[in-house]
Formats: structure tokens, C-alpha cells, sequence
């Protein structure tokens, strides 16, 4: 039997009563003779079509645009406020209702006993009589590896999701909600081998903050590689990704600085700039023109009333906005910076990894040199499979964060599984290069000692930019599979991203449906308009024959009218798997009325019969 | 002339006719008597009073057009500039650097950061060779390392993969974060509790999820700086008392509620903020008489126990163990598994309701992906062997008290903390005839002003002197072979300046006889800085 891990996954397969004809725990299809597969089908999927591959690139010299947004039909904008309206009435009524004949259920809600009520029923209205309605589609509990497939822990509720009971049944389902850009989500592989042996060496304690004795060699040695594998001088890491930005820009900027934010900016960048007591202004997503002018006016304005001129002036964005598919105009920014002289700060929590020929993230789709922008900073949860954020840029301004972040003084640091895991699968995207002859006793030990004159020494080495790590650069007691070592492992979860992202992406607009976003972008956001059907398409997708999960968003994270359906792709995804959602699309959209884009349209088995073509297009066919 | 005034009459006719047509269609509009009737009664041929309709609707329909948005430009600090001139400021406007490069100081503060290579651990090896004991790193009940740890962690990463990949709203729920939060509860003995994926960010979330602009926050004037951070993002009304204080704290209270009913302002919601043992220095709250105030004053508690959670009481359940307070007693008890059980992230216990609304308006619950399937059971785990083995605290606690009998009577060394605490600060005390210190106890019995965060009669010290002399103390005690560590503090970014220490933290895992070695080097170590600088 070629495919040895296909017969192996027993650990990893945690229901008895296995279906095999689903194509979620075993392939349709068995594999030919001559194809070896190493992965676990369940948490990596099989694909051996060679012609199901793409490379994220910007095509150079033409303009950044992604998608036009297209607005849905009238009635459609009408039904979803009519139906706000209504729910939000009953609503109202059942709190008025309630709270006079329902006193105890109400308690929490009310003063009581000289105590203000905890929570204000105002606050708490949007949860308790709209959320609440749709509960069974959020924090469903899991179990297992979050890979290509998930395995759902079954729940109901009989008092109208305000308790959920698990019935102790599991359902496997295909995963395309997981931040699993490049499958590293597994729980077998070279990275887990890696992490094993890790905690066999190191424990899971990292014992304490990294300025009092919680500094590990690990840290050093993912840093350096950080640096490396983004092409900067210096990086550092914190132990969450939610805090890197929250507990790092208070570090950046002050008061008399200016922070300009796009309005779609994630909720730690807002946390971090309230911190930091800086001032803020918002520009319209992805406005370009909307972001000149307000440099134009900060400028020759200043500070508000002083008018003293702003100490700096730093500009945050996402390199791909997780809810929108959009990834910034770095191109054009690039451009504004060196007129408006401001600092750039490009989030890339969700596009490192997922985006760029060598997933170096969009600085790599763009073709921007990395050195030019200030702070990149990024998570390792999403593409990496591992846990926390990084930090990337000048070496003097991450050494002045590293004393004056509040990470390093204050917060714990990574551990050893976590940083194992970064090393692990950093390494696997970029190759390594092993040393000519037997390397001198501890390479590891060499480069902890001096690692910025070491780092800086490397980088100049290679000259081609992202370059290999080097296996003095890895810890030396981490076994390391030949797939990694040749690139071949990463090169391989980059193109079958690149092709899952544009097929999706292209394919739904093919079908008919309103989506946003870049074509290469591996998060998908689905138009659903009405708050009503997000939970029904979600419980549709749920319990077809092949089950999908799906996350649906809805306001306060979107416009109240733009409820999505938000798709994120893996490089774990097969073809096949990306047939299926079409197809499971195809018949949800049809009953929920959701094909609203004007335009040509296929139907689902021509497009998935002309994928290749479809996705090779420079343009959409 | 007679054509002229004859056009007039036509023109008359047409707009005497044009104006029955309009009035008969504005009555067919429904609901247009009621208009009709509402400017012939308001009019009470009165033209000042319909000018002055005319005037407030012209009004009301100026303030809804005009744009609320850019609020910037249509105030009066706004400058008009046409676009030359704004080339030109944009052309001489030169930012400061992103950073600032580290002075020699700091950089020599980076660099003497100890490199663990290896694991961590009572004995770790450093990146300089040499084998230390540690007295730096968390790790009180001596859980890193731990064999069984180990192997539960690994057999997790097998079924789970390393990372949950999703926030837990979205599939990064899994069964053993259910289990944590359960064993956490089941442990304190409380109704529920929350996970967070990082301990620093817990309280800071915890506390603006329930405060609001207007709740009240009664808070201790040494409270640590994750604390300092959610009180500032919750843009609560902030009340500070004298650190560890309860007759300050009950005084502050009174207050409160007197300018409450002075003004005959609504309820609001109020909170107690402390720590159990306080990051700042070792201090231990009176728990009972915390509870005995909160009840008394309908507040509710937001205990931070990051420090005491897997230290003190019998098992290391903490100050609601060690004073025997039953949890439910605390509202919000926030603590950390990274430090307490040696894994990663951090908690809040507390009732169904507490727990429940954070999983929506936590921040950093809501917006971060969720532990890592391993560190959770790893904490799981620890939990497991703390309830089981009882000696871990019982040898900590001893440890504890070699430590300090040594350190109690050393001629240079204050020590604030608790007798019980973990944490040890060890302060200078600087020989008498030098006194870069005075506490001025001048006009002491006044109360300090509560709407300020600095007490009354702050002690006076040296911030930069006594971090270099403690600097080159830890420097001592490490070519001693013991690692210990000076309370590292973002100076100036905290809102108190904290007294300079040195953070020693006592672990099970070393022996007495270690812990009595360390100790003495740490005070050689104290004696030979202090000592020669006389």
C-alpha cells in the first residue's frame, strides 16, 4: 500500500462508526502506484493533479483593484430592514412583557437588591433577542485537528438555544472556517514530529515574561527566523496574537501622534491605539483618494487647536481584511508614503502565509520590498497552525519595542510547543539549507550568542531575497523530514492554496452569488443580506449528506445590512472538496435567493469541469 | 396699456386657477388637514409667530443636512489652506523617528536578559554554560518539566494538531477548553469560568466588559499594570485607596456613597479592583475583610489573583482557600495558568452570568483564536496533580520561609511582601547615613485625595540609582550561580512609580537546602553592592 498514512490515521480518526463513502475521512478515489501521500487525507487532503496548482502574484504593472462591489437588488435591501425591524420589535415586546410577569428571568437584567444590574438590557439587546436566535450557528464545540475536516461535538436545545445539551454523538464535517491558510493544522507531519520532540525536551512552561527570566534560546531562534523568513532586520514575538497589537502600539505612539486607520481595521489594532492615547482618524476602506486627502488635511492642519505639527503620523493597515477579502493598495500607499512621509503599520494576521509566491504575505504578492515598510506585524495562528503574533522591522525600532511594548515586561512568553511549531513549519515554507560539510558542535548555541551580528551576517549571504533558512539557524535537536528541507513541503501548500482561493472565489462569482474581495484571497465573504438567512444557510450547509461548516458574520463585525458567509480556504482543501462547496452553494443559494450579481452565469458542473481554466485566466472568463 | 393690463389679468387668472388646483390637491393628500389645521391655529394671524415656524424649520432641516462626519473641518480651529500651501507643509513637515535609537543603558538592560538554553526549570542551564538556580522564573509548584504533563501534551497534540485555528465563536471551541474551564471552576468552586489565550490580557478585558462610562471602580493605588490598562479602556469613574489599605478603602467607599447622594445620581454599577497578591510587591489582601466591605457597600469584587491562583492555600487554590472565603464570594476572579499551573493563558471564575456575557463582550476572548489544545490539557493536568498532592504546596510554603528567614534579618534588604507570598521583592534599605529615600511622614493623618492616583506622601526614591545598584546585585547573585531578577516596569508608563525590587520567585522544586544557599547569595549579593557603595 503506497498511501502508508491513509491506513495509519487511527489516532487521529476519533468516530467508530466511520463512513468511508463521504470522502472526508478516506478518498473517493484510492491512489495510483506511483502516488505517495504522507498526510492524513482527514487533515490534509490527497491531491495528486498537478494541474490544480496556482502562485498568489500580483501581476505587475497593472493597477491594484479587487472586485467592485456590487449592490444587491432593492427589495433585498428592503426585506433585510423589514426584517430587523421586526425582530427588533418583538424584541422589545417580549422585554416589556417579560419583565413585568417574568420577574427572575429578568433578575440580571434589573437592579436588585441595592446592586445595578450587571449588564444593562440595552447593552445586552442585540445578544439576547437577535444573536440568541441563531445560537446553534456560533461556538459550536469541537474535537480534533481543525484540518481540511472537523470533527463536531452534536449539541441541541430545547429552551431556544439558551442552554445547548450535547447528545455524545460526532459528526465529521468538511472545515472551510478554520484559519488554515497553508494546513499546518495536523497532528501528524514533520511539524508535529518537531513539537513532540520538543515537549519532551522542553516541558510546555516558558516560565514567566521574557524580561524576567522567561527568555528561552527558542525565542532567539524563532526571532532570528521570523526576520528571516519576512527579509528584515529584526523581529520579535509575543505569546498571543490579539496582544501583539494591543500591547505593542502603545509602544509606537503617544500623545501628538496621529494614528490613520482604515475603518475596517481589526478590533486589537482599536484596542492598542485607545491604549496608546494617540490621536485617530479613519478613512473609508481601501479608499485611496479618501486617505490623500486626510494625510492632505492632518498635515497642514496639525494638531487639533495647537496646530502644533503631529510628532508622527502612522498609518495601520491590513495587509487582507479577514471580512472583507480585501487586501491593501499597497502599491498605492507605497507611493503616498514617500510624499506624506508617515509611518506604515500593515497588519498581516491573515495574509502572511496565505498570500505572495512565497507567502511572505502581500509585501511578496506586491513585489514591495519588505524593508520599506515599517512594521509588519502578523499572527502565527493562522498559517503557521501555531499560536501569538510577531513583530517585523528595523532593529532599532524592535529593540526599543522589546523595552518599551508592554510584551516583553509585562505579558508571558511563548512556549516551547508554540515556538516549535513556528520554527517547524517557517522552516518548511522556506527550505532549508543544510551546511556543506558537518557543521561545528552546536550551531544553535553560535547563533544565540551573537544573533544579530550572525542574522545580519546571513542575510547578506543571500542574496536572493526570501531566502532558505539555514539549519544553524534551527534548533539542532529538530528532526527535520526531507520534504522540508528541499521547500517542497511549502512550495506544495502555496500552490494548492493559490488554486483553492482563485477557484472558489471565481467559481461563486460564476454561480451568481454577491461576493468581495481580491480573487487570490483565501477568505471568501458570501453576501447573505438577511439576518435570517445566515442561520438558515448555515444549518443547511450543516446537515447535507457531506456536512460543511461555515462561519456567518453578521453586525456588529459587518454593516447591518451586508451579513456574510465568510469561507476561508486551506491548502489542505483538494479539489474536490472546493466541488463541493460550489455545488452545496449552488442548491443553497438557489432556495435562499442569494444569486443576485448581474452578469454572466455557468452552471455548477460546467465551472467545475472548466476549474483550470477558470482560475489560469489573467482575467475572469 | 389696455393689452398690458389685460396680460395681468390673464397672469391673475392663471395663478388664482393654479392655486385652487394646488389647494384641492393638497386636501386629497391624506392627512393634509391636519397640516392645514396645525398653520391656521399656529398662525393666530400672527405673521411673527409663522416666521418664526418658517425660521425653526429652515433650522431643523440645516442640522440634518449638515455632515456630521468630518467634524474637523467645519469647526473653528479648522484653517482653510488652498492646495499650494498644503503641498508646501506637507513638503516641510519632518516627522520624529519611529523610534528612538536605545541608549548604552538600555541596551545594557536588554543584553543582561539570562538566555535559558533548554528547558526552564529549578536548575536551568544558561546560554553563558553555567547551570543557576533559578529563582527568576515562575514556577511555584514546580509543574514545568512535569513527566505526566509532558506525556498528556503530547498525546493532545497527536489528536488535536498544535493551534485551535479559529476564535472560539468560530469552531476554535474544542472539548478540552470545555474541560479546563470546567475543571478551573470545579477547583475554585465557583459556577463557571472563561479561558483566556494570554494572562496579561485577561483582566484588561475582563474589566471593560463590565465596567462603562459611569460605573464607579474603587481601586487599590498598587494595583499591577494589566489592571491600570483595563481601567483605563473601561473609561470608568475611577476612585483610588491607599495601597492594601481597608481603612482607606472603607473611607474611599463612604465617600462614594455620599456624593452619590449628594447628587442624586442613579445606581450604577460599582467595583472593588485589587489583587490577591499584588505584582507590585508581594502584598497579600485581606480577603475577608474585603468581602465584609463589598457586602457592606453593595460593590462588586474583581479580584486578580494571577500571583496567588497555584501558590497559597492548601492545594493552591489561592486567597479564597488560604482565608477560607468560599470563590462565589468574589464576583470576577480573574488568575493565570501560565503562571500558577506553568502552562499558558488565563482565566475568569465566577457566576453563569459573569462568565457568560464575557464570551461575547470579553475583547480579547471574542477576538483572539483560542489556546492551543496542548497547553490546555496541560493545564488540565496540573490541576489534576495540585488537588492530588497537597505536600507541593505544603514543601513551597516551607521553602518559603528558609527564603525569608534568611532574608527577613539582612542588613540591606526591605522586604513588603507577605510572609506567605511566593513573590518575594526585596528592596534596598539603604544604611542611614546615605539617604537617597526619606518617607516624609510630615502630615500624615490626613486621607490621600481619592480622584488622585498618587497617595498623599509618596516615599521618595532614586528610580534610576536603585535599578542600577539592583542591577549589579542580580549580576552578583548570577556569577554566584542563583538567577534572580529585578522587577522589570515600563518607567513612566505606569501610573504610580513602583519602588525598584528585586523579584525573587520561591519554587517546590528546589530543595531547602537550595532555597537556604540561594537565599544566602542573594544576600552576600546585597551586602557586597550596598555595602561598598557607603
Amino acid at each position: 500500500m503506497s498511501s502508508s498514512a491513509t491506513s495509519s490515521s487511527e489516532d487521529t480518526v476519533l468516530d467508530e462508526r466511520q463512513d468511508f463513502t463521504d470522502g472526508l475521512s478516506y478518498p473517493r478515489t484510492p491512489p495510483t502506484s506511483s502516488q505517495v501521500f504522507t498526510t492524513v487525507h482527514s487533515e490534509f487532503g490527497h491531491c495528486g493533479n498537478e494541474d490544480y496548482r496556482y502562485t498568489s502574484r500580483h501581476r505587475a504593472g497593472t493597477p491594484y483593484e479587487s472586485y467592485p462591489e456590487q449592490d444587491p437588488p432593492y427589495y433585498i435591501l428592503l426585506t433585510t430592514y423589514i426584517s430587523y425591524l421586526l425582530v427588533i420589535c418583538l424584541g422589545h415586546l417580549r422585554d416589556f412583557v417579560g419583565k413585568r410577569f417574568r420577574h427572575v428571568n429578568y433578575r440580571h437584567l434589573l437592579p436588585w437588591n441595592g446592586y445595578a444590574a450587571l449588564n444593562s438590557d440595552f447593552d445586552s439587546f442585540y445578544t439576547r433577542r437577535l444573536k440568541l436566535r441563531i445560537d446553534d450557528c456560533f461556538s459550536h464545540p469541537v474535537t480534533g485537528v481543525p484540518g481540511r475536516t472537523i470533527m463536531l461535538l452534536d449539541r441541541y436545545s430545547t429552551d431556544y438555544n439558551k442552554t445547548m445539551i450535547p447528545t455524545g454523538t460526532r459528526t465529521r464535517a468538511l472545515n472551510i472556517s478554520s484559519y488554515n491558510y497553508l494546513g499546518f493544522a495536523q497532528g501528524n507531519g514533520p511539524c508535529a514530529d518537531a513539537v513532540e520532540t520538543s515537549i519532551e525536551r522542553y516541558g510546555v512552561s516558558s516560565g514567566g515574561t521574557r524580561l524576567e527570566g522567561g527568555t528561552l534560546d527558542l525565542h532567539q531562534q524563532a526571532e532570528a527566523l521570523v526576520a528571516r523568513f519576512m527579509g528584515t532586520e529584526d523581529a520579535l514575538i509575543s505569546s498571543m496574537g490579539f496582544a501583539t497589537n494591543s500591547n505593542i502600539i502603545p509602544g509606537l505612539v503617544n500623545k501628538g501622534c496621529l494614528v490613520i486607520s482604515d475603518e475596517l481595521n481589526h478590533a486589537s489594532i482599536r484596542y492598542g491605539v485607545r491604549l496608546s492615547g494617540a490621536n485617530v482618524r479613519m478613512f473609508k476602506h481601501n479608499d485611496m483618494q479618501a486617505l490623500e486627502r486626510l494625510l492632505r488635511e492632518v498635515i497642514s492642519q496639525g494638531q487639533p487647536k495647537t496646530h502644533r505639527p503631529w510628532k508622527k503620523i502612522l498609518v495601520i493597515v491590513e495587509g487582507l481584511f479577514s471580512m472583507e477579502g480585501t487586501l491593501a493598495n499597497l502599491p498605492v500607499i507605497m507611493e503616498l508614503k514617500k510624499k506624506y512621509k508617515f509611518y506604515l503599520f500593515v497588519d498581516e494576521a491573515h495574509s502572511v502565509g496565505a498570500m505572495g509566491p512565497h507567502g511572505r504575505g502581500v509585501t511578496d504578492y506586491f513585489g514591495v520590498d519588505p524593508n520599506s515598510v515599517d512594521i509588519l506585524m502578523g499572527t502565527f495562528t493562522k498559517s503557521f497552525g501555531a499560536a501569538g503574533g510577531y513583530i517585523a522591522g528595523k532593529k532599532a525600532v524592535i529593540d526599543r519595542l522589546r523595552i518599551q511594548g508592554h510584551s516583553f515586561t509585562y505579558a508571558e512568553s511563548m512556549t516551547p510547543p508554540v515556538l516549535t511549531q513556528v520554527i517547524a513549519s517557517m522552516a518548511s515554507i522556506m527550505g532549508i539549507t543544510m551546511p556543506a560539510e558537518k557543521p561545528h558542535s552546536s550551531p544553535s548555541l553560535a547563533l544565540l550568542r551573537s544573533s544579530s551580528n550572525e542574522a545580519t551576517l546571513a542575510m547578506s549571504e543571500a542574496d536572493i531575497v526570501p531566502g532558505t533558512a539555514p539549519a544553524s539557524a534551527l534548533p539542532s535537536w529538530m528532526p527535520l523530514s526531507p520534504v522540508m528541507i528541499d521547500g517542497s513541503d511549502g512550495r506544495h501548500r502555496l500552490s494548492r492554496l493559490a488554486f483553492n482561493a482563485r477557484y472558489l472565489n471565481r467559481g461563486l462569482r460564476k454561480l451568481g452569488f454577491i461576493t468581495y474581495g481580491n480573487d487570490d484571497s483565501p477568505v471568501v465573504p458570501l453576501l447573505l443580506f438577511h439576518p435570517g438567512k445566515m442561520a438558515v444557510f448555515s444549518r443547511m450547509m450543516r446537515t447535507r449528506q457531506i456536512p460543511i461548516v461555515v462561519v456567518v458574520v453578521a453586525y456588529p463585525a459587518t454593516p447591518l445590512v451586508t451579513s456574510r458567509v465568510r469561507f476561508c480556504l486551506s491548502a489542505s482543501h483538494t479539489k474536490e472538496d472546493i466541488d463541493i462547496v460550489l455545488r452545496a452553494c449552488d442548491e443553497v443559494g438557489e432556495v435562499l435567493d442569494l444569486k443576485q450579481a448581474p452578469g454572466e452565469r455557468w452552471p455548477v458542473e460546467e465551472i467545475i469541469s472548466r476549474a483550470v481554466e477558470i482560475v489560469r485566466a489573467p482575467k475572469m472568463p | 396699456m389696455s393689452s398690458s393690463l389685460q396680460s395681468l389679468e390673464l397672469l391673475l387668472a392663471f395663478l388664482s386657477r393654479s392655486y385652487t388646483t394646488l389647494e384641492t390637491n393638497f386636501y386629497k393628500i391624506p392627512g393634509s388637514a391636519v397640516v392645514a389645521r396645525y398653520v391656521k391655529s399656529s398662525h393666530q394671524n400672527d405673521p411673527g409667530r409663522t416666521l418664526l415656524e418658517v425660521i425653526l424649520i429652515i433650522f431643523a432641516i440645516r442640522t440634518l443636512l449638515q455632515s456630521r462626519t468630518r467634524g474637523d473641518q467645519s469647526g473653528k480651529h479648522f484653517i482653510q489652506f488652498d492646495e499650494k500651501e498644503i503641498d508646501e507643509l506637507v513638503e516641510e513637515w519632518t516627522p520624529e523617528p519611529l523610534a528612538q535609537p536605545l541608549t548604552p543603558q538600555e541596551q545594557a538592560d536588554l543584553a543582561s536578559v539570562p538566555v535559558i538554553v533548554g528547558p526552564t526549570g529549578p536548575k536551568p542551564k544558561l546560554a553563558s554554560g553555567k547551570t543557576v538556580i533559578n529563582l527568576a522564573s515562575y514556577n511555584f509548584t514546580g509543574l514545568a518539566g512535569n513527566e505526566e504533563i509532558k506525556a498528556s501534551a503530547v498525546d493532545t497534540l497527536r489528536k488535536y494538531g498544535l493551534g485551535s485555528c479559529g476564535p472560539p465563536g468560530f469552531y476554535g471551541t474544542q472539548d478540552v477548553h470545555i474541560q479546563l474551564e470546567q475543571d478551573i471552576a470545579d477547583f475554585l468552586g465557583t459556577e463557571a469560568a472563561i479561558l483566556y489565550s494570554q494572562a496579561f490580557a485577561t483582566i484588561s478585558s475582563v474589566i471593560p466588559a463590565f465596567g462603562k462610562r459611569g460605573d464607579v471602580i474603587v481601586a487599590d493605588r498598587g494595583v499591577n499594570f494589566a489592571i491600570q490598562k483595563g481601567l483605563q479602556i473601561s473609561r470608568c469613574t475611577v476612585r483610588w485607596y491607599d495601597h492594601n489599605d481597608m481603612e482607606s478603602l472603607e473611607h474611599v467607599l463612604e465617600t462614594v456613597e455620599k456624593e452619590r447622594k449628594k447628587r442624586r445620581a442613579p445606581l450604577t454599577r460599582r467595583f472593588i479592583v485589587t489583587e490577591g497578591i499584588f505584582d507590585n510587591d508581594g502584598a497579600m489582601a485581606d480577603l475577608p475583610k474585603l468581602v465584609e466591605l463589598k457586602k457592606k457597600y453593595k460593590y462588586r469584587l474583581i479580584l486578580d489573583e494571577s500571583i496567588s491562583f497555584g501558590s497559597v492555600g492548601r492545594t493552591g487554590r489561592g486567597l479564597t482557600e488560604l482565608y477560607n472565603v468560599p470563590a462565589s464570594e468574589v464576583d470576577m476572579l480573574v488568575g493565570s495558568c501560565a503562571t500558577g499551573l506553568a502552562s499558558a493563558g488565563g482565566f475568569c471564575a465566577g457566576s453563569h452570568i459573569v462568565v457568560n456575557h464575557q464570551r461575547i463582550n470579553g475583547t480579547s476572548f471574542v477576538f483572539s483564536a483560542s489556546m492551543p489544545a496542548a497547553l490546555t490539557v496541560a493545564a488540565s493536568e496540573g490541576i489534576n496533580i495540585l488537588r492530588n498532592t497537597p505536600s507541593i504546596l505544603s514543601t513551597l510554603q516551607e521553602n518559603i520561609r528558609a527564603v525569608r528567614a534568611i532574608l527577613d534579618r539582612a542588613e540591606y534588604i526591605t522586604i513588603p511582601s507577605h510572609p506567605a507570598s511566593a513573590t518575594i521583592h526585596l528592596q534596598i534599605r539603604w544604611p542611614t547615613l546615605q539617604v537617597p529615600m526619606h518617607a516624609s511622614n510630615s502630615s500624615s493623618n490626613k486621607p490621600s485625595n481619592p480622584l488622585s492616583v498618587k497617595p498623599r506622601d509618596p516615599p521618595q526614591f532614586d528610580v534610576e540609582l536603585e535599578e542600577r545598584v539592583l542591577q549589579d546585585i542580580v549580576e552578583e547573585a548570577l556569577s554566584q550561580g542563583v538567577m534572580v531578577t529585578r522587577a522589570k516596569r515600563l518607567r513612566g508608563q505606569e501610573l504610580v512609580e513602583v519602588r525598584p525590587s528585586i523579584r525573587l520567585a520561591v519554587t517546590a522544586a528546589l530543595s531547602r537546602k537550595d532555597c537556604e544557599k540561594a537565599a544566602s547569595v542573594v544576600k552576600a549579593a546585597f551586602a557586597k553592592v550596598v555595602g561598598r557603595r557607603r
